[in-house]
């Protein structure tokens, strides 16, 4: 009977959206009990759907929407446990929020806007076509560009918003491409092979999409497969197009939970996941995917080190592990198949629980003590207890601590260490062992910098005498529900591996699974992970919290790694300035402007047609003498032109 | 019933009294009456078009200079029909949101009317003769419009405008005269019946002719619309135009000019002695309006010309999706017609309060505006997110289907026209950032949020941009049967073996 | 006698008055070679309605007299007014007209 009700999944925050948006200040609390409760009942209905389904069912409801394409939903494995993960997250961050935001005048704005940034989540999560998917995907992005810049009247956040929108937007436009292309191939295959549709279907659902794989030409599967793929790039805040993210943190500390956790980021990584089918069938759109992620992995753990704000701190490890899950799709895709699939959202889930305790960890002290600077926080442990105990909890689980031979520990320990054997297995198979090098590496730089950020954070003397505190129940408890999770969660592993695997195979679609066919990694594979993981830990202790090293005389102005690091690659001034301002508006808009006004306004109009039509007008002005007998002369001249003309014309 | 001469005549008789009228209040409530029944017309004739057919319906004729074979006879048909509703929408929106207008009121509400009476003739006169009167009729009150509620350059705009459409009416002329006199030399009748004028195109003899007589009808028509490089006079325009002016200008005034091209240009095309080029020729204009309308919106600092400019942009994708000649991408252009009415009139009357308030629309002038003006700031967001093409609003519907049809005859023009996605939101946004957000400049004084009248009218538009985005098929599927006529021609053309 | 003869001096008639007009100066003299053109087109209607047993034309022949006597008077009027303001009727004195 739930599945019956899925619609109301997205439909009950929407209404919520709109009754906060025009009412909610006249409601208490500024309308937030009305996005909780409306999240709440999304949230019950996708839990009840999945036991529905559970363990091989799906719901698939479709209506035509206009022409050849359609509304639709369905909710299989793979967007069940994303439901459950996005409602439950963004429930529990509502809740907080009831808290954080508590002293804002346009809390009913808030409110409104997270409810409709879920409602828009939600819906990319069940879609059952492209189009709509598409179309969710770019409410999102409103979303977000409304809530990074909720506090409009900063500068920095206007600008953050309108980069965030811009940046994602690349991505979108390369999405749409995908989507245009794939049509046009859709189409294509239906006039000219045998490839029709069932009855009912319609043409840009996933499933008439994976149907028709076979009859796309392979060239055609990889370009649209790599557009897709863009626009993941884009949500998802990957090398190239990761700059958005960290500027992102502009918004209230729970919009960056929203994002980095329940919504937006991880709808990059489900495309890919919801199209896996055909990537798989793009084995070099998949090496892409594999490279693209690896390398963001480590690309953005290296700023990670050096960022002084919590939050960009914690922002660049979303875009380091959103890279892990786009890696575990590319390597583990290419030799275990579907299981990729689970392997990556296994790790989106893990990372969405510990990721969201991070940001409202960081929330509740910037809360507590006001500022956003690590520099000016330390030893807030003795005052804030549960923030501290809950962020450590979530640190371990990020650097990925457990015990490997007993099958012991964190969620981020499963979900993590799988996606780095994944990646071990690829090269083992491909000899190619730079995605597997990138994952270690990048393991051992998050283990560093997250374990800088709690020591910096909690641990030694406050370096500033403000009146720290802990944060009020409203924002503690979830902050303990989601660290049972962080710490939990990883031992559903293999129900959870299992029940995705069942996934495509429901839509028809047979993705060869090569299921570690005698492959078992050495001891040492095993253990590397946690060793890196360990080994920053002891890293960050000794230079953090016993100081064995001077850190002001390696972070200097002189050194120019750390310069490069701190300037984040110098990649806002190459976006913003480089090609924002000079090449977009200076070059190609001002050029615009100068041939309008220029050339075509002023030369072509004014001087060309218009002195031509003056001048003409000169020469024959002179015509006109102003004397009566000139004109009667020419009168009488062309009468009589006129009787000779017909004369010989007549006969 | 003679529903669409009623429809007509009304506000011709409404602008009459309100020319005669004496206080203001007189004025706007005859303006107001006169543009609300043919509101009501048109939705009567939306509820009962039959939207299977291609036929022309509500036909109507009389016979006026029958020795020249003149009549006035209308008629509507899937591509006036949404037109027609566009325009009554507009109208009396446009009259709400000019409630409080002072200046020489009674003349500012019977221009209105004017403009109203012309756009209506055009969408729905079957005579090529009356169409070319109802053509000018509509110039005549922009004209006005601009060079007596207009800016500080309103006569330099008021003039451009009026040359650049006059002379693209008159080549127009020319052409409906050798389509006529044509038709007359075949059949020794004199008519001009615009569908018989139109099925006789293809009976020129000369090769060149034909394509002269078409370059000539698609000239008046890219005028316009307008299209790059036709376009200049519209940025002035609107600059200079009272806000009232602008809306109709952008809203109704421009959809005549793709009017054209799917009554005139489409079913004519296949019959050009170089159809391939023709249609290339189309393609390449539709494209370049796009891209160079988007860049140029980028370079301004006057928020109502980066509107305007964004227009230029927008019905770039009309003119590609006519040359794409595709049913879908066909409906999706003129889908896009309708959709930019809407969408454009929003930001033409975000503007207009802007300036209102704060004095000035030049965007680095403004700042914070968001603050003071939470409704405008609302409905604003929600036009510029509609114009960048929000799935879920109007706009992207249609610009979706323009791209993916467009892509299956031409996808190199499509491809070019995806890149100026990216831009279309970068100047919007950028206009959005500096102009509402960000801290408040204290220079503008104490300003107020937009008059209820306005958020009304604005506010009406928005619900109907969002209401098409998610209900497209409404509108949609009165296009599509004539579309897919329009295509039947063309793949006629196909088996004479002009285009491939 | 032959209608040929009638024609042939209406002929000379009208160019005498055309020729009168391309050269003289005075707006009287114009005026009066007009009338001379006037009454060669008079004779040419009357003859051919003599010779062609329809009455039509002499009735448009007293139409054209009429006419050219009020055509006169309006002549010889403006002459006077321009005369009282210009202090001159030669006409090529008189060409504000001119651009």
């Amino acid at each position: 009977m739930f599945g019956d009700y899925a619609a109301l999944i997205v439909l009950l925050p929407v209404i919520a959206f709109v009754l906060t948006l025009f009412f909610g200040n006249k409601l208490p609390s500024g309308g937030a009990h009305l996005p909780i409760a409306a999240i709440a009942g999304s949230f019950i209905i996708s839990l009840g759907t999945f036991f529905e389904i559970y363990p091989n069912g799906s719901v698939q409801q479709s209506m035509q929407w206009f022409s050849t394409l359609n509304f639709g939903i369905l909710i299989d494995p793979l967007a069940v446990v994303m439901l459950m993960m996005v409602s439950f997250v963004s429930l529990l961050i509502h809740i907080y929020a009831v808290g954080y935001m508590a002293h804002d005048p346009a809390k009913p704005r808030y409110f409104a806007e997270t409810s409709l940034f879920t409602a828009a989540m939600l819906a990319v999560v069940l879609s059952d076509n492209i189009l709509q998917f598409f179309m969710a995907w770019e409410i999102v992005g409103l979303c977000s560009y409304l809530l990074i810049g909720f506090w409009y009247h900063k500068p920095t956040a206007a600008a953050a918003a309108k980069k965030a929108f811009l940046v994602t937007r690349v991505g979108d436009v390369l999405f749409l491409a995908g989507i245009v292309l794939l049509y046009v191939n859709m189409t294509n295959v239906i006039t000219n092979t045998g490839f029709s549709l069932e009855p009912g279907n319609f043409i840009l659902q996933f499933k008439s999409m994976f149907a028709a794989i076979p009859y796309i030409a392979p060239t055609q599967l990889t370009i649209i497969t790599l557009l897709f793929f863009g626009g993941a790039v884009g949500k998802s805040g990957q090398f190239p197009l990761h700059g958005w993210l960290p500027d992102a943190m502009e918004g209230p500390t729970t919009v960056s939970a929203l994002i980095h956790a329940a919504t937006m980021v991880t709808a990059g990584v489900y495309l890919v996941a919801r199209t896996f089918p055909m990537f798989v069938e793009a084995p070099n759109a998949l090496l892409v995917v594999a490279y693209i992620g690896g390398f963001t992995a480590i690309f953005a753990a290296t700023m990670g080190l050096v960022m002084n704000d919590i939050k960009r701190v914690l922002a660049y490890s979303t875009v380091s592990q959103l890279g892990y899950m786009m890696l575990a799709l590319g390597t583990a895709g290419m030799v275990l198949g579907a299981k990729a699939v689970g392997i990556s959202m296994f790790h989106l889930l893990s990372h969405a629980f510990f990721k969201a305790l991070l940001f409202l960890c960081a929330g509740s002290v910037i809360h507590a003590v006001g500022t956003n600077d690590l520099r000016e926080m330390g030893g807030l442990f003795g005052k804030m207890k549960i923030t501290a105990t809950t962020m450590f909890i979530a640190a371990l689980a990020l650097a990925g601590f457990g015990i490997p031979g007993l099958h012991i520990g964190t969620a981020g320990f499963f979900s993590k260490d799988a996606i780095i054997e994944g990646a071990y297995e690829y090269g083992y198979v491909t000899g190619d062992m730079i995605p597997y090098v990138f994952s270690i590496l990048a393991a051992l730089l998050t283990s560093i910098y997250i374990f800088r950020l709690w020591f910096m954070a909690f641990s030694g003397k406050p370096r500033q005498d403000r009146h720290a505190h802990e944060s009020p129940p409203v924002m503690t408890v979830p902050l303990m529900i989601l660290a049972v999770f962080a710490l939990f969660f990883g031992f559903s592993q293999t129900g959870f591996y299992g029940y995705l695997e069942t996934n495509f195979v429901l839509m028809g679609v047979e993705i060869g699974v090569h299921e570690g066919e005698a492959f078992h990694p050495s001891a040492l594979i095993l253990w590397l992970p946690i060793i890196v993981g360990v080994l920053g830990l002891v890293i960050s202790y000794l230079i953090y919290n016993r100081r064995i090293v001077d850190m002001s005389r390696i972070v200097t102005r002189r050194n120019p790694l750390y310069q490069l690091l701190l300037n984040r690659y110098y990649e806002p001034g190459l976006s913003s300035y480089v090609i924002g301002e000079k090449l977009t508006h200076g070059t190609a808009a001002m050029t615009g402007e100068f041939v309008d006004r220029r050339i075509i306004d002023g030369f072509v109009i004014d001087t060309v047609i218009s002195r031509t039509l003056l001048s003409l007008g000169d020469v024959l002005k002179k015509i006109q003498t102003g004397v009566v007998r000139n004109y009667i002369s020419v009168m009488l001249l062309g009468v009589g032109l006129l009787i000779i003309l017909l004369r010989i014309g007549g006969t | 019933m003679a529903l669409i001469s009623l429809m007509i005549l009304v506000p011709l008789i409404g602008a009459i009294i309100a020319f005669l009228t004496k206080t203001r209040q007189q004025a706007r409530a005859v303006a107001l009456a006169a543009s609300v029944i043919p509101l009501v017309i048109s939705l009567y004739l939306f509820a009962y078009f039959n939207s299977g057919v291609t036929d022309i319906q509500f036909y109507e004729s009389y016979p006026w200079i029958q020795t020249l074979g003149i009549s006035l006879s209308f008629g509507i048909d899937g591509v006036s029909l949404p037109l027609v509703l566009l325009a009554t929408i507009i109208i009396p929106l446009t009259v709400i949101f000019a409630w409080g207008e002072t200046e020489q009121a009674n003349k500012f509400y019977g221009l209105i009317l004017l403009e109203l009476v012309g756009i209506l003739g055009v969408f729905t006169s079957l005579d090529f003769f009356v169409f070319y009167i109802f053509w000018e009729v509509v110039l005549i009150p922009m004209y006005f419009l601009i060079s007596i509620w207009g800016g500080p350059r309103k006569d330099y705009a008021a003039i451009k405008f009026f040359i650049y459409t006059h002379v693209a009416s008159l080549v127009m002329l020319l052409a409906i005269f050798a389509l006529y006199f044509n038709a007359w030399q075949a059949s020794g009748v004199f008519n001009f019946d615009m569908l018989y004028l139109l099925s006789s195109y293809s009976l020129i003899e000369s090769g060149m002719l034909r394509d002269a007589v078409f370059l000539g009808l698609l000239f008046g028509f890219l005028v316009k619309m307008p299209a790059v490089p036709f376009h200049t006079w519209l940025p002035d325009a609107h600059v200079e135009a009272p806000t009232a002016g602008s809306v109709i200008l952008a809203a109704l005034l421009l959809k005549m000019g793709g009017y054209g091209l799917f009554r005139v240009i489409l079913p004519t095309l296949p019959f050009t002695d170089s159809t391939a080029i023709l249609i290339t020729l189309m393609a390449v204009i539709g494209v370049l309006s796009i891209l160079y309308g988007t860049f140029l919106a980028l370079a301004q600092r006057d928020l109502k010309k980066m509107v305007a400019y964004s227009s230029i942009s927008h019905m770039g994708y009309v003119t590609l999706g006519a040359a794409a000649l595709v049913p879908l991408s066909i409906s999706g252009a003129m889908f896009q017609q309708f959709s930019h009415g809407l969408i454009t009139g929003v930001l033409f009357m975000s503007c207009g309060v802007i300036q209102h308030s704060a004095g000035t629309r030049i965007i680095h002038e403004l700042g914070g505006l968001a603050k003071h003006m939470p409704k405008l700031a609302l409905l604003m967001m929600a036009g510029f997110m509609a114009s960048l093409g929000l799935p879920g609003m109007s706009g992207f519907v249609a610009e979706f289907l323009v791209l993916v049809n467009s892509y299956f005859t031409l996808p190199t023009f499509v491809i070019l026209a995806l890149f100026s996605i990216v831009f279309t939101a970068a100047y919007h946004l950028w206009a959005m950032q500096r102009a509402m957000f960000g801290t408040y400049n204290e220079k503008l004084g104490h300003i107020h949020d937009g008059a209820n009248y306005e958020i009304f009218a604005m506010g009406v538009l928005v619900l109907l941009v969002i209401y098409f985005g998610l209900n497209p098929g409404s509108v949609l599927n009165m296009m599509t049967a004539n579309a897919e006529h329009l295509d039947r021609l063309l793949r006629f053309a196909v088996l004479r073996g002009v285009i491939t | 006698m032959s209608l040929y003869i009638y024609l042939l001096v209406a002929a000379i008639i009208f160019t005498i008055g055309a020729y009168g007009i391309m050269t003289q100066k005075s707006g009287i003299k114009i005026l009066m070679c007009i009338e001379l053109m006037l009454n060669a087109s008079n004779i040419n209607l009357v003859a051919f309605s003599s010779f062609g047993g329809n009455a039509t034309g002499q009735v448009f022949a007293l139409f054209s007299i009429a006419i050219a006597a009020a055509e006169a008077g309006i002549g010889f009027a403006i002459l006077v007014a321009l005369f009282r303001v210009n202090g001159t009727i030669n006409l090529d004195k008189i060409n504000i007209l001119r651009w």
